[in-house]
C-alpha cells in the first residue's frame, strides 16, 4: 500500500464522515458552475441583461467563493478535530508532522477534485433547465445550451486553488497539542462559562437599539444612520450569543426548583456548553442566515412590485410640458408616428392644469378640468365624472391616498379667483402614476375652470399652469422604444443646462418597466445563488458542528441509558440537544430580518407605495418549513447515529 | 432469599466468529452480600455484568432481579427498571463533564421526576456519608481520580438501589484512592445492607468482599468465602487465581534448580 492509495482508502471508507462535506462543496461547485455558464452565454455578451446584471453575476460569484472558501475551511477543520484520534495513532506510529501534513492535502484533494468533477457533471446537465427559468423570468426569446471552454475551466480553476488553498490553511491552523492529549480523546472539556454582564447587557442593548434604528429610520427617512445598522446589529448579534445567553443559562442554572427537573439539568448544562464551544459558528450561521433571508425578501418585494406596477402605472406614456414648450407640437407629432408606426393602439388626452393657493390649507393645489378628466376616463372605461358648479373631486396619487382622501370633506377656496369649492369625495380609482399629480390634485366643473383667469398668487412656483399629454396604450409594455429621441434630447439638455429646468418631462412606463424587471431580474438570479447556497451551508455548519462531537455524545448517551433513560426520553433529550443549535440562530435571524423589513416597508411606503407584509410572510413561512424539514432529517441521522 | 438469581446463562455471540461469552453460568446473590467476580481477561466478566444491567440479552437461560425476570419487560419498563433498581459504577467513572459533582450524582433523581426536597435531603444525606462536601461544585475535570470515583458511587447510591454494579472501580486509581473507594464500598454493604456485585481483575479489591466468584472461559471455576482475616482471604484469593491462571501453573516446581 502507497502513500497516496492509503490516502484515497481513507476517504473511500470513511465516506459517511466526508459524505456531507462533498455534498456541501459539491453543490457549491455545481452552482458555481451553472452561473458561470449564463456569465459566458455567447447572448449574454450582446447585452440581453445589460451591463448592471453581468457586474452583478461577477459579484455573486466572487461572494460565493469567499463564503465556499470560508465554508471550506470551517468544516475542514470541523472534521480534523473530529479525526484527531487517529492522526494521533499515526503519529503515535511514528509518522513525520510534514507526511501527515501531506496525507492531509491528498485527501482534500481527491474529495475536491470528486466533487468538482461530479458538480461540473451535474451543472452541465442542469443548465439548460436552468436557462429556461432564466428565459421565462426574463422574458427572452430563447436562450439556448452551448459549450464553451470558459465556464469549464473558470470553474476547475476556482475550486482548485480554493481546496489547495484550505487544505493548507487547516492544517496550519490545527492546533497543535501534545500527542498525550490526542490520544486520550478530548476527555477533557472545559465548559465554564465566562460570560461578563456588561457585555451581555450590551448584547441586548446594542440589538434593541438597532431595531429602534431602524423604525426611526423608516419614520424619518435619516438615511444615513442606515450605515450604521449592520455595525450594531452585527456587534450585537455577537455579544448576544457570547455573554447574553450564557448569561441567562447561568442564571436558570442558578435556580434549583426550575434547574433540577427532568431533563433541563442536563440539557442546560448542554446548551451552556454549546453557547460556549459555537459562538462563532452561531454567529456566523445567523448573520449568513440574515442576508440569505434579506435577498429572498428583497425578491419577494420586487416580484410584488412587478405585479402591482401596472395597477399604479395605468397610462403607458406621459408628457408634461410649460404653456410656452418649444418642443411640444413636435414631440407629441413624433410620438403619434412612433406608435403609429409600431401598429400599436393608442388613446391620447391632453389637460390644460392650473395651480392655484388653497385656502383650507394655504398650500398650492393642482386644478384639472372636468372635461379634460373625462376624455381619459372614458378611453379607460372607467365612470365618468359628472360635477356641478362648486363641486370638486381630489385625484388620489397613491393607494394609500385612496383610503385616507375617501371620507373627508373639505370646503376651500380657490383664492386668486375667489372660487368657492367642496371637494366631498375622491376619484376611486388611480388615474395618474404618483409621479405626475402632485399630492393636493382636484377636478372642478368646466364652468369653475373657465373662472380660473388669474394665476397662482405666488411668484416662486414653477409651471403655474402646464400642459399634461397621456397616451392611454393597452399594449404598453411594448411601447418601451417609444420617444427615445426625447429622452436623448433630455438627457443632452440636463448635461448642457447643468440642471437647469426643463420645459418638459417626458415619462414612459413601458421603459421604466423594462429597468424595474432587468433589476428584478438581476436580484433573481444573484438572490436565488446567495440564499440557496447560504441556506445549505448555514444547516450544514450545524450538521458538521454535531458530527465532529458525535463520539463524545454517544459515549454520554450510553451511561445515561445504563442509567435507565427510556428512548422517549432519549427523544426528548435529543431535542432538547438539537432545537437550540437550529432555531437560535435562525430565529434570530429572522428576528433581524424581520425587523429590516419593517424599516425597507417603511421606507418603501414613501417611494413606491406598496405593502411587502404578505410576500415576506409567505417567504419566512417557507424557510420555517424547510428549516422543519431540516431539524428532522438530522435530528433522524443523529439519532441513528446514537443508537448504532 | 436471593436478590439476584442468575439461571444457566449461556450468552452467544453470532458474528463472522461465533464465540460464547457465557456457558451455563449459574449462581446466587444474597441481600446485603457483596461479591467479586474475578476471572482472567476474556473470561466473560463484562459480558455477565452486561446482561444483569440489561443492556445486554442472555441467549438463553434466565436472570431474576428481586423476584422478577427483567428481560420479560418492554424497552420503557426496563429504562424504568434500571433507574430505579440499579446502581452502577464504571471503570473511568463516566461523570458528565459538563455537569458539576453536586449535579452528577442527582441526575438519577431528576430523570426520574423526584421532588426537590427529596433530591435536596438525599443529596444531603450520601454528601455527608461520602464525604464530599470540599469538591462539591467542581467539576469532573478539576478532581482527583478517588474524588471522581466517590462522585460516581454517589450518584449509583442515591436513589437506594437494590442492587449496585461496580465494573472494575479501582483499576483506574492509585492504591491510596483504591483503598478509599473499597473501604467505602463496604461502609455502603454494611451500613445500608445494599447488594453490591463487583467485577474485579484486582485480588485486593476481590478480598474485601464476602464471597469472590471465579469464572473462567465463561463458565464458573470456584467460589470462596471470606473469614475473619483478609490477609488469608487474599492468599486464598492469590491460590486460586494461580490455579486460574492455566494449566501449566500447577505444574511448576517449587523449588527450582539452577
Amino acid at each position: 500500500m502507497t502513500f497516496r492509495q492509503f490516502a484515497y482508502r481513507n476517504v473511500v471508507r470513511n465516506s459517511r464522515i466526508y459524505g456531507a462535506f462533498f455534498m456541501a462543496s459539491f453543490f457549491s461547485v455545481a452552482v458555481f458552475f451553472i452561473y458561470s455558464m449564463l456569465m459566458f452565454h455567447p447572448d449574454i455578451e450582446r447585452g440581453i441583461l445589460g451591463e448592471v446584471s453581468l457586474i452583478g453575476m461577477v459579484g455573486a460569484e466572487v461572494v460565493l467563493v469567499l463564503f465556499t472558501l470560508f465554508f471550506l475551511y470551517y468544516s475542514m477543520s470541523a472534521f480534523l478535530e473530529a479525526r484527531s484520534h487517529e492522526f494521533a495513532i499515526l503519529l503515535h506510529l511514528g509518522m513525520e508532522r510534514r507526511q501527515m501534513n501531506k496525507l492531509v492535502f491528498l485527501e482534500t484533494m481527491i474529495i475536491g477534485s470528486a466533487s468538482i468533477i461530479v458538480g461540473i457533471i451535474f451543472g452541465f446537465s442542469f443548465s439548460k433547465f436552468f436557462f429556461m427559468i432564466v428565459r421565462e423570468i426574463l422574458h427572452l426569446d430563447k436562450l439556448p445550451l452551448y459549450v464553451s471552454w470558459q465556464p469549464f475551466l473558470l470553474t476547475i480553476g476556482v475550486f482548485t486553488s480554493a481546496f489547495v488553498v484550505i487544505s493548507f490553511i487547516s492544517v496550519y491552523f490545527t492546533r497543535e497539542r501534545k500527542l498525550r492529549d490526542l490520544i486520550k480523546e478530548s476527555a477533557y472539556l472545559n465548559s465554564d462559562s465566562t460570560y461578563s454582564k456588561i457585555r451581555a447587557v450590551y448584547g441586548i442593548a446594542l440589538i434593541l437599539s438597532t431595531y429602534v434604528l431602524a423604525f426611526v429610520v423608516s419614520n424619518t427617512s435619516l438615511i444615513g444612520l442606515t450605515l450604521l445598522i449592520p455595525f450594531s446589529a452585527a456587534f450585537g448579534t455577537y455579544y448576544f450569543f457570547s455573554d447574553t445567553v450564557p448569561c441567562f443559562l447561568d442564571k436558570a442554572r442558578g435556580k434549583r426548583e426550575y434547574h433540577w427537573q427532568r431533563y433541563r439539568l442536563l440539557s442546560l448544562a448542554e446548551q451552556t456548553h454549546i453557547m460556549k464551544d459555537n459562538v462563532k459558528m452561531f454567529f456566523v450561521v445567523t448573520m449568513v442566515s440574515t442576508m440569505a433571508f434579506l435577498s429572498v425578501g428583497v425578491l419577494a418585494t420586487m416580484s410584488s412590485y412587478t405585479t402591482q406596477y401596472d395597477r399604479l402605472n395605468p397610462l403607458g406614456l406621459v408628457y408634461k410640458g410649460d404653456v410656452d414648450n418649444p418642443y411640444e407640437r413636435n414631440h407629441i407629432n413624433s410620438l403619434r408616428i412612433q406608435l403609429e408606426e409600431k401598429g400599436l393602439s393608442y388613446h391620447l388626452s391632453r389637460f390644460v392644469v392650473v395651480k392655484q393657493t388653497s385656502s383650507f390649507t394655504n398650500n398650492e393645489v393642482e386644478v384639472f378640468r372636468e372635461s379634460d378628466m373625462n376624455v381619459l376616463l372614458s378611453s379607460f372605461s372607467y365612470p365618468l365624472l359628472d360635477l356641478s358648479s362648486g363641486q370638486a373631486v381630489f385625484i388620489p396619487y397613491s393607494e394609500e391616498s385612496l383610503k385616507k382622501l375617501k371620507n373627508k370633506v373639505v370646503h376651500t377656496v380657490l383664492e386668486e379667483n375667489a372660487i368657492p369649492l367642496t371637494i366631498d369625495s375622491v376619484y376611486p380609482k388611480i388615474v395618474f402614476p404618483g409621479s405626475i399629480v402632485s399630492v393636493n390634485s382636484i377636478v372642478i366643473s368646466d364652468e369653475d375652470f373657465a373662472r380660473l383667469i388669474k394665476p397662482i398668487a405666488d411668484q416662486d412656483v414653477l409651471q403655474p399652469t402646464y400642459h399634461l399629454f397621456t397616451f392611454y396604450i393597452p399594449q404598453w409594455i411594448e411601447s418601451k422604444d417609444i420617444g427615445q429621441d426625447i429622452d436623448e434630447l433630455t438627457a443632452s439638455q440636463f448635461i448642457e443646462k447643468k440642471g437647469k429646468f426643463s420645459p418638459y418631462y417626458f415619462e414612459n412606463a413601458g421603459l421604466n418597466y423594462s429597468y424595474i424587471l432587468a433589476t428584478y431580474s438581476l436580484f433573481t438570479l444573484v438572490g436565488v445563488l446567495v440564499a440557496s447556497v447560504f441556506l445549505l451551508a448555514a444547516g450544514s455548519f450545524v450538521y458538521f458542528k454535531l458530527h465532529a462531537s458525535l463520539e463524545r455524545e454517544k459515549r454520554k448517551f450510553d451511561v445515561l441509558k445504563r442509567m435507565g433513560l427510556t428512548d422517549t426520553e432519549l427523544k426528548k433529550l435529543v431535542n432538547r440537544h438539537l432545537f437550540p443549535q437550529f432555531f437560535l440562530p435562525w430565529g434570530v435571524a429572522m428576528m433581524h430580518s424581520a425587523f429590516a423589513f419593517i424599516m425597507v416597508q417603511g421606507i418603501l411606503k414613501d417611494i413606491a407605495n406598496i405593502s411587502i407584509v404578505k410576500e415576506v410572510f409567505f417567504a419566512f413561512g417557507f424557510f420555517v418549513l424547510i428549516q422543519v424539514i431540516y431539524f428532522y432529517l438530522i435530528r433522524w441521522r443523529y439519532i441513528s447515529h446514537i443508537r448504532s | 432469599m436471593p436478590i439476584l438469581q442468575i439461571k444457566d446463562v449461556t450468552k452467544v455471540y453470532e458474528g463472522k466468529v461465533t464465540h460464547r461469552a457465557l456457558n451455563q453460568l449459574s449462581f446466587d446473590v444474597e441481600e446485603g452480600e457483596f461479591l467479586a467476580v474475578m476471572g482472567p481477561s476474556g473470561s466473560g466478566k463484562t459480558t455477565l455484568l452486561n446482561i444483569i444491567s440489561t443492556i445486554d440479552e442472555p441467549t438463553s437461560g434466565e436472570i431474576i432481579v428481586d423476584g422478577m425476570n427483567p428481560h420479560m419487560l418492554n424497552a420503557t419498563e426496563l429504562a424504568y427498571f434500571r433507574r430505579r433498581q440499579l446502581g452502577f459504577v464504571f471503570q473511568d467513572f463516566n461523570l458528565l463533564h459538563m455537569l458539576t459533582v453536586e449535579e452528577n450524582i442527582v441526575l438519577p433523581l431528576t430523570l426520574d421526576q423526584q421532588p426537590l426536597e427529596v433530591i435536596e435531603e438525599r443529596l444531603a444525606s450520601i454528601v455527608e456519608k461520602l464525604d464530599l462536601n470540599s469538591f462539591l461544585h467542581k467539576r469532573p475535570n478539576e478532581i482527583s481520580g478517588g474524588q471522581a470515583q466517590r462522585t460516581a458511587i454517589g450518584r449509583a447510591l442515591i436513589h437506594n438501589p437494590s442492587l449496585i454494579l461496580a465494573d472494575e472501580p479501582t483499576g483506574n486509581l492509585d492504591s491510596n484512592s483504591s483503598r478509599d473507594v473499597l473501604e467505602l464500598l463496604t461502609k455502603v454493604n454494611q451500613d445500608k445492607q445494599t447488594t453490591i456485585v463487583m467485577v474485579t481483575h484486582d485480588p485486593i479489591a476481590a478480598s474485601y468482599c464476602d464471597r469472590v466468584l471465579f469464572i473462567k472461559d465463561g463458565e464458573f471455576f470456584n467460589e470462596i468465602y471470606k473469614d475473619d482475616r483478609r490477609q488469608m482471604f487474599f492468599q486464598r484469593i492469590l491460590n486460586v487465581l494461580s490455579l486460574l491462571g492455566g494449566g501449566q501453573v500447577g505444574d511448576l516446581s517449587t523449588i527450582r534448580l539452577p
